[in-house]
């Protein structure tokens, strides 16, 4: 558990990725660049939960910013398994019983492709329905906290503490609580299977999710085999935004006023520079020169204005299926297992990988990951995921 | 189609420096995006209006009252190098 958790503020049940502040406790959010940076005020997330009595045992371990695979080139090293396979640490951590669960940003898939390999659940919820509030940024427009949890009873019970209306965070809906009890029973429901997703991935991963149809047509749903054409473009268009919304959050840290700085400079421009330079990691200057090209005078219009009209064209796309289907079943990733491997093909690494990941954070919609499948639903519908997840857990914790 | 020039303009812009094997992996990235983007320009938007936020959400502004949060002590303690009351950084002036 010691290389997971990079700092132990107090014995306690939850644990939080390192991209969320707690106040004092060292936030580096995989970085080199934040080095020695202690928030001075907590997520409200963090707060909530610490409201309502859970303790904050630690932080978990994340990839610069959450911007890789699995946490692979967090400056503190990656997290291997025994067979020398990559897992997330908020998943391992969970999945070992160290803590009840882990509140974790979903910035790129990166906490659900976690689950599914480490056999873990997390549900991603509706955009706005959890505060961003003390977060670190990096894609302000679709990434999200989630909850990592062992099951769907669990993940239900913590996400309710850290849902609700939060003033603080401008993107936050007016919604105060939910309770996501409204979700419709198993038997009955009507499951789409994204023919694009499940293709894409490896026989391994296919037959998984075969497994799964199997499983739930047992329990009384119709799963039907389904088409969502945009699949591609949603993760063009999620990754062109992504690109463009880092390159602002991430251009803050020029080692003044936190964080790292480099000992090596003679005048301002070499302090940026080479503070910039030294701290922050290939993965992530490759984020932020594409979305600075992508944001250039040039290229706007064709590329980041493109992403988001490509982006109504999606959520009008996935909002008809929601017409005909309660739920979408896919992979979560493309293999079973991950090694590591080298970061100059990092960018295209993850570009590929987010094929499975990219239409919940490019349209904001709930995705909740449970027995290595993934499944979306429509907006504020997270209820339907818990009882698939649930259902196919064979428990009734709620 | 990025040049190495373009890309130096990028790195300048950008405040950070790459190795010249980093440059070469950039390059080839920016590469491989150029098909994505043209599959994503191929998809006609014309009429479709950009969509910023996928949720309804308006601005909300706050009353503008005075308070502080931090104290100036505090905001200093997390800097790599201060004085008693400010940021040190290099003299920008000769």
């Amino acid at each position: 558990m010691g290389q997971y958790v990079t700092e132990i503020k107090r014995g306690g049940a939850v644990a939080v990725d390192d991209t969320i502040q707690v106040k004092g406790c060292e936030t580096r959010a995989g970085s080199r660049i934040l080095e020695g940076f202690r928030p001075l005020f907590s997520a409200e997330a963090v707060e909530r939960l610490e409201r309502a009595g859970y303790g904050i045992a630690g932080k978990s371990a994340v990839g610069e910013f959450g911007l890789d695979l699995l946490g692979e080139f967090a400056h503190g090293g990656a997290n291997l398994d025994a067979s020398g396979a990559l897992r997330g640490a908020a998943a391992e951590l969970v999945a070992a019983g160290g803590v009840k669960g882990a509140l974790c940003v979903d910035l790129n898939g990166t906490p659900r492709r976690a689950a599914a390999l480490s056999g873990v659940d997390f549900l991603k919820p509706t955009y706005g329905t959890v505060s961003r509030y003390g977060v670190i940024p990096c894609a302000c427009s679709g990434e999200q906290i989630g909850v990592t949890a062992k099951a769907a009873g669990e993940v239900w019970e913590l996400l309710r503490v850290i849902a609700g209306h939060d003033p603080k965070d401008g993107t936050s809906l007016p919604t105060e609580t939910y309770s996501y009890n409204d979700g419709k029973a198993v038997a009955g429901m009507r499951v789409g299977l994204v023919r694009e997703l499940s293709a894409a991935a490896s026989d391994a991963v296919q037959a998984r999710v075969t497994d799964c149809a199997g499983r739930l047509r047992g329990l009384g749903a119709t799963v039907d085999e389904i088409s969502l054409p945009l699949s591609d473009a949603a993760r063009t268009a999620w990754n062109l935004l992504l690109c463009a919304e880092t390159c602002n959050n991430v251009s803050r840290y020029d080692g003044v006023k936190f964080g790292y700085r480099s000992p090596d400079y003679r005048n301002i421009d070499e302090l940026y520079v080479n503070s910039r330079t030294e701290g922050l990691n290939f993965l992530t200057k490759a984020v932020i020169l594409y979305g600075s090209d992508v944001l250039s005078k040039g290229r706007y219009f064709t590329c980041y204005d493109k992403a988001l009209k490509v982006r109504r064209l999606v959520w009008e796309q996935v909002k008809a299926l929601f017409k005909d289907y309660d739920a979408l079943l896919c992979p979560a990733c493309a293999e079973t297992a991950y090694r590591p491997y080298d970061i100059k093909d990092a960018f295209k690494t993850v570009f590929a990988e987010s094929l499975f990941t990219a239409i919940p954070n490019l349209t904001g919609l709930p995705a909740m990951v449970s027995g290595g499948v993934q499944f979306f639903a429509d907006t504020l519908q997270e209820g339907t995921l818990l009882n698939l997840a649930e259902a196919l857990e064979g428990g009734s914790a709620k | 189609m990025m040049t190495p020039e373009g890309l130096s303009a990028l790195e300048q812009l950008n405040e950070m420096r790459l190795t010249e094997d980093e440059r070469a992996a950039t390059l080839s990235i920016f590469r491989d995006m150029e098909a994505h983007e043209a599959a994503l320009g191929a998809i006609p938007t014309d009429d479709v209006e950009v969509m910023v936020h996928v949720m309804p959400l308006t601005n909300i502004l706050r009353d503008d009252v005075q308070e502080q949060p931090f104290t100036r002590e505090s905001l200093l303690e997390g800097a790599p190098e201060h004085t008693d009351d400010s940021w040190q950084v290099p003299r920008l002036v000769k």
